[in-house]
């Protein structure tokens, strides 16, 4: 459990008709930023691609849908544009530069099979390495890349409902079901905080 | 003047401040009820109905939202979120001092903190109301818990409290709807705690209708849905709010006159007849002043909103404060201890789930210093806490990617029990409020300034929230069993209370038995500030229950004649 969650669950858990249209716009817009073929608010074109290409092998598509359909490049973009701090942004920015050193050539002039290669001799690298130190810059990329496509992902739409499950308005509390009864027997979706 | 006259005036529209209105005027006052905050009509809450993907930001605040809510945003709270932070006072126009730190979360709107609670419904025991007396702690409490029950009774019974009937003398059962149930580990720790440790775990008692209300008088209120979206406010009016329950059936009586954005910033008193006879507003968007009159006048500002009032309502009768000739008011704040937690990991169970999403966990009521139990620190603490499978993120730091992360993650990952304790701390003068005349908010007013901290009774206490919880996780068998201490200030419970405490004596109390002011017996206060020790259990409807028992009194007191 995360603190958010771990805090709502052990503790429970201005202006609302005032601040609601700005609320909503709000919401409009972030609606609108999903779409395909967004236009990036942090990043240059060229990271996003690079984004785009790692986040796809993390979460790709496969009978169901993946990270690039469900709209996690814009996701991550929308994060480093408002929800991270310098010190995190230039964290990202560095690693990202040093990531696409790390296979000899820039990443993008990789194939497929090369860069898939790298993104997991990284991954891998990330989590050997020591609990509570952040992995070396290339490894460290691929490590809060999989973090913010997981984030971006299982809070998406398409995450939710087709790779979890998730009921809107579940009606009624089952406390102790077998796993085969609750719903289709998947993870239910629920509102998860990472720190990169 | 005419127009400004009411029988009633109610300021503050939270979880006692509703309570006032309803019964007021449920008795045939007109009454006149100011909030500070901007209207929020039942059903009003823009963000209820949202779905994960459509927030934002994955629900979190921006550097933006930080920047506006420094104090909110600390570590202790979790609700400046895109799909809350509507609900919560923006710290740069809503300032207050920190001569110690001093966690303040508050909303200012119709409804106030009752709409963002956490609905955990817990009644206080006579172990609670005797032990200032037998401990020489403080002043004692003026009444008992016979005092109390029938008015815990009719809050209950109005609001719908679900929960389980468990016989403990320090936790008195109540009037309940059916118990929501707990999952299958959270029984078998259940299970193991009695057997290792004659120690109960109980369902949590909330505010949310797990069946329907047992009256007809809040047709707008349906059976809760089980979402746990409740502090973004619920359509189906399915948990306590005043919004959802009290408000509408005060507004039914037809003698409710309601005027958001009114800041009450002073009382006015009469030194000819010795009576507050009304209290000065100020208009939250137009700075506009006005006086409102009333013969009676219940404040329900909140705790610190009632005493920054009273701080601020200054005469030659009352030098230092309205109501204050015992210099009390301000003091003895106090909240729960808060923040100290454990969790483990759980085996097996693998093959069972749950469907819903429970908006209530478990209870462990105290406890300590209960029948022949004896520390070396007074009164105690109890745990809330629940157990649930963990989710994707648990996959992070396992060598996954591609389809196998997506497999792994369709599966419930295994199960984790948490829980943290909610603990008392004791009444003590040097725990004080001031008026800081050195800084103003926007309208000129001047600020709060905290000066609390937690004594050597509760940092034992603290001692034995964390090393019991150790010990009874790891006692149950469960693994990986770690502790959790957030950084928390004072207040992070969210539980202030204490600042115009009632006792018998008006040397030393702000209030009598009834929650009348001992100086001028027309002004009721029954937000927290009256609570003369904080037992453990979250305070509302304690406060409902003596908002409701007060009005009974001051109404049948204006009829004899006698305010
Ligand atoms: C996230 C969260 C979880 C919580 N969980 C629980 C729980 O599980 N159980 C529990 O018992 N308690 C819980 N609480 C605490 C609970 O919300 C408070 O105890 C309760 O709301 C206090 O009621 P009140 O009437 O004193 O004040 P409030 O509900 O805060 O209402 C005060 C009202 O007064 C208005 N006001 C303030 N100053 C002025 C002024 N000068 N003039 C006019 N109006 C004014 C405010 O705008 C507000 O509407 C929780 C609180 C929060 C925020
Ligand atoms: S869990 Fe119940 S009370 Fe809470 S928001 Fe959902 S329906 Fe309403």
């Amino acid at each position: 459990m995360n603190r958010r969650e771990w805090l709502k669950c052990v503790s429970a858990l201005a202006m609302g008709a005032v601040a609601a249209p700005s609320l909503l716009a709000a919401f409009d817009a972030h609606a609108a930023s999903q779409a395909p073929g967004f236009t990036p608010q942090f990043f240059t074109r060229p990271q996003v691609d690079l984004i785009t290409a790692v986040v796809d092998i993390i979460l790709p598509r496969s009978s169901t849908p993946g990270a690039v359909d469900a709209g996690v490049p814009s996701f991550i973009d929308q994060m480093f544009k408002a929800v991270y701090t310098p010190a995190e942004q230039e964290r990202y920015q560095a690693a990202l530069a040093s990531f696409d050193r790390a296979g000899g050539k820039p990443f993008l002039q990789l194939d497929a099979a090369q860069r898939k290669a790298l993104v997991t001799k990284l991954h891998g690298e990330a989590i050997a390495g020591k609990k509570g130190k952040n992995p070396a810059p290339a490894a460290d990329f691929v490590l809060m890349t999989k973090k913010l496509a997981m984030m971006g992902f299982f809070l998406s739409q398409p995450g939710c409902t087709e790779v979890l499950q998730y009921a809107a308005v579940p009606g009624a509390y089952h406390a102790d079901i077998p796993l085969s009864q609750a719903g289709n027997g998947k993870a239910w979706a629920v509102e998860t905080v990472l720190t990169l | 003047m005419d127009k400004n006259t009411y029988d009633a005036i109610v300021v503050g529209t939270g979880v006692s401040g509703g309570w006032a209105a309803k019964e007021l005027t449920e008795k045939g006052l007109k009454t006149l009820v100011l909030d500070r905050g901007p209207m929020v009509k039942h059903g009003d809450y823009p963000t209820a109905m949202k779905a994960p993907w459509e927030l934002p930001y994955a629900d979190q605040p921006t550097q933006e939202d930080i920047r506006r809510w420094p104090k909110h945003t600390r570590p202790s709270f979790y609700g400046i979120t895109q799909s809350t932070k509507h609900w919560f006072v923006d710290d740069l126009d809503n300032p207050y001092e920190e001569t110690k730190p001093f966690d303040w979360f508050r909303g200012y709107h119709v409804g106030g903190r009752s709409l963002m609670w956490g609905r955990q419904s817990y009644r206080l025991s006579d172990l609670d109301l005797e032990a200032n007396g037998k401990e020489g702690v403080g002043v004692d409490w003026p009444i008992r818990y016979a005092d109390l029950a029938p008015w815990y009774d009719y809050v209950e019974h109005f609001i719908g409290v679900s929960g389980s009937v468990e016989h403990l003398a320090q936790l008195p059962d109540g009037d309940f709807l059916p118990p929501m149930e707990l999952n299958c580990v959270e029984k078998e720790f259940a299970g193991r705690l009695s057997d290792k440790f004659s120690r109960k775990l109980i369902i949590g008692r909330t505010a949310n209708l797990s069946g329907p209300l047992k009256h007809d008088k809040s047709p707008q209120r349906a059976t809760c849905q089980y979402r746990n979206l409740c502090m973004r406010g619920c359509p189906f009016g399915a948990y306590f709010s005043s919004n959802s329950s009290t408000l509408p059936s005060a507004e039914r009586t037809g003698n409710m006159t309601i005027v958001p954005n009114s800041i009450v910033y002073e009382m006015i008193y009469d030194n000819a007849k010795g009576k507050a006879t009304g209290v000065r507003v100020l208009d939250a968007e137009t700075g506009k002043q006005t006086e409102y009159f009333a013969k009676v006048i219940f404040l329900c500002a909140s705790t610190f909103g009632t005493t920054h009032i009273l701080l601020n309502s200054t005469s030659s009768r009352f030098p230092n404060g309205f109501g204050n000739d015992s210099g009390e008011l301000g003091h003895n704040v106090m909240d729960h201890l808060f923040g100290i937690g454990v969790s483990a990991s759980v085996e097996g169970h693998e093959d069972r789930y749950y469907s819903g999403r429970r908006p209530n966990g478990f209870y462990i009521p105290r406890y300590r210093n209960v029948g022949s139990d004896k520390r070396s620190y007074l009164r105690g603490f109890g745990y809330q806490g629940s157990a649930s499978r963990q989710n994707w993120s648990r996959l992070v730091d396992e060598p996954l990617l591609g389809d196998d992360l997506k497999r792994a993650a369709e599966e419930p990952g295994p199960w984790r029990l948490g829980m943290s304790g909610f603990g008392e701390m004791l009444p003590s003068h040097s725990n004080y409020v001031t008026l800081d005349h050195n800084h103003k908010d926007k309208y000129g007013l001047p600020v709060l300034n905290f000066n609390v901290a937690h004594g050597d009774n509760e940092n034992r206490m603290k001692k034995d929230i964390l090393d019991d919880a150790m010990e009874m996780m790891t006692a149950a068998g469960y693994r990986d069993v770690r502790s959790y201490i957030t950084p928390a200030n004072v207040g992070a419970a969210i539980h202030e209370m204490g600042t115009a405490r009632m006792g018998r004596d008006p040397k030393t109390s702000v209030l009598n038995g009834w929650n009348q002011m001992h100086a001028c017996n027309n002004v009721f206060i029954t937000d927290g500030s009256f609570m003369a020790s904080s037992a453990c259990q979250n305070p509302s409807l304690t406060y409902m229950a003596m908002t409701a028992r007060a009005a009974k009194y001051a109404v049948d007191e204006l009829k004899r004649g006698n305010i």
